[in-house]
């Protein structure tokens, strides 16, 4: 399973409007990196300053086809959350099931709570 | 802020009083008997120690097929019976918080659990000018995107 590190690096790369903007743009399929910058009001600089920061999280992959750099989005960090999230969900509704029958199993055998004997906290 | 982080939120309701219910949190006995083990997955407990104090630490140590995994965390709030806060992650890593609100019922209780995936996120939303709730949607509209 996927480190919650890494997963916070995907994160915070989607943390900020213009990268994820940057990000709806390459759903739509591979694109020069002029192209993704001319939307946005500011340098082309500044916008290959966010598209450093997807590619260091992964979110982005470049290619260069002669003069021109291609970007196109790398879905696999996105999926990593999604798993994540349905990782935990898993694990802790199995969990409170147990608890659950733990908690009915002690009460129909003793008719007591397991732990009515022990010492209060 | 209308902002919500990364997380995931199970609810279910318990027959068992919110006492009960609460201390199966921190009782090392009855948390072998539920959270970990043989009878969730094919597990053996090694360890289960829990200094059950705020600021105190918890340690699950399990050992699945050759390798041994230990959950570990930190005790943020302990509100016996309605509120337990503690991070929550494996070996170093203690990037995720669970919280855990407990509500009397008529009869047993109901128990919210959230485990939230960074405790520093709220920084982070602090920062931003939009809220979790639309990142969470962003993320969502990506993956249908990529498929």
């Amino acid at each position: 399973m996927v480190s919650s590190r890494q997963l916070d690096h995907t994160l915070s790369a989607l943390a900020d409007p213009t990268r994820r903007a940057i990000l709806r743009r390459l759903a739509r399929g591979e694109t020069r990196v002029t192209d993704v910058a001319r939307p946005f009001a500011m340098s082309l600089a500044a916008v290959s300053k966010h598209v450093r920061v997807l590619e260091r999280a992964g979110l982005v992959r470049r290619r260069r086809a002669g003069r021109d750099h291609l970007l196109s989005l790398e879905a696999e960090p996105l999926d990593d959350v999604a798993r994540w999230i349905e990782a935990q969900r898993a694990f802790w509704t199995q969990r409170l099931a147990a608890l659950d029958d733990m908690l009915q199993n002690a009460e129909q055998a003793q008719g007591t709570p397991p732990n009515a004997n022990r010492r209060k906290r | 802020m209308n902002a919500e982080p990364v997380q995931v939120r199970v609810v279910k309701r318990f027959s068992a009083s919110s006492e009960r219910v609460f201390d199966a949190w921190l009782d090392p006995a009855l948390i072998a008997q539920w959270m970990f083990g043989p009878k969730l997955r094919e597990e053996e407990i090694l360890r289960i120690a829990v200094n059950a104090r705020v600021g105190d630490s918890f340690s699950f140590l399990v050992r699945r097929q050759d390798a041994e995994i230990n959950h570990v965390g930190q005790y943020l709030e302990i509100e016996r019976p309605r509120r337990l806060v503690f991070t929550w992650g494996i070996a170093d890593s203690d990037s995720s918080r669970v919280t855990i609100d407990i509500r009397p019922l008529e009869a047993g209780c109901e128990l919210t659990l959230t485990h939230e995936l960074h405790r520093d996120w709220a920084d982070y939303a602090d920062r931003t000018e939009v809220g979790w709730t639309t990142m969470v949607g962003v993320l969502a509209e990506l993956l249908d995107a990529t498929g």
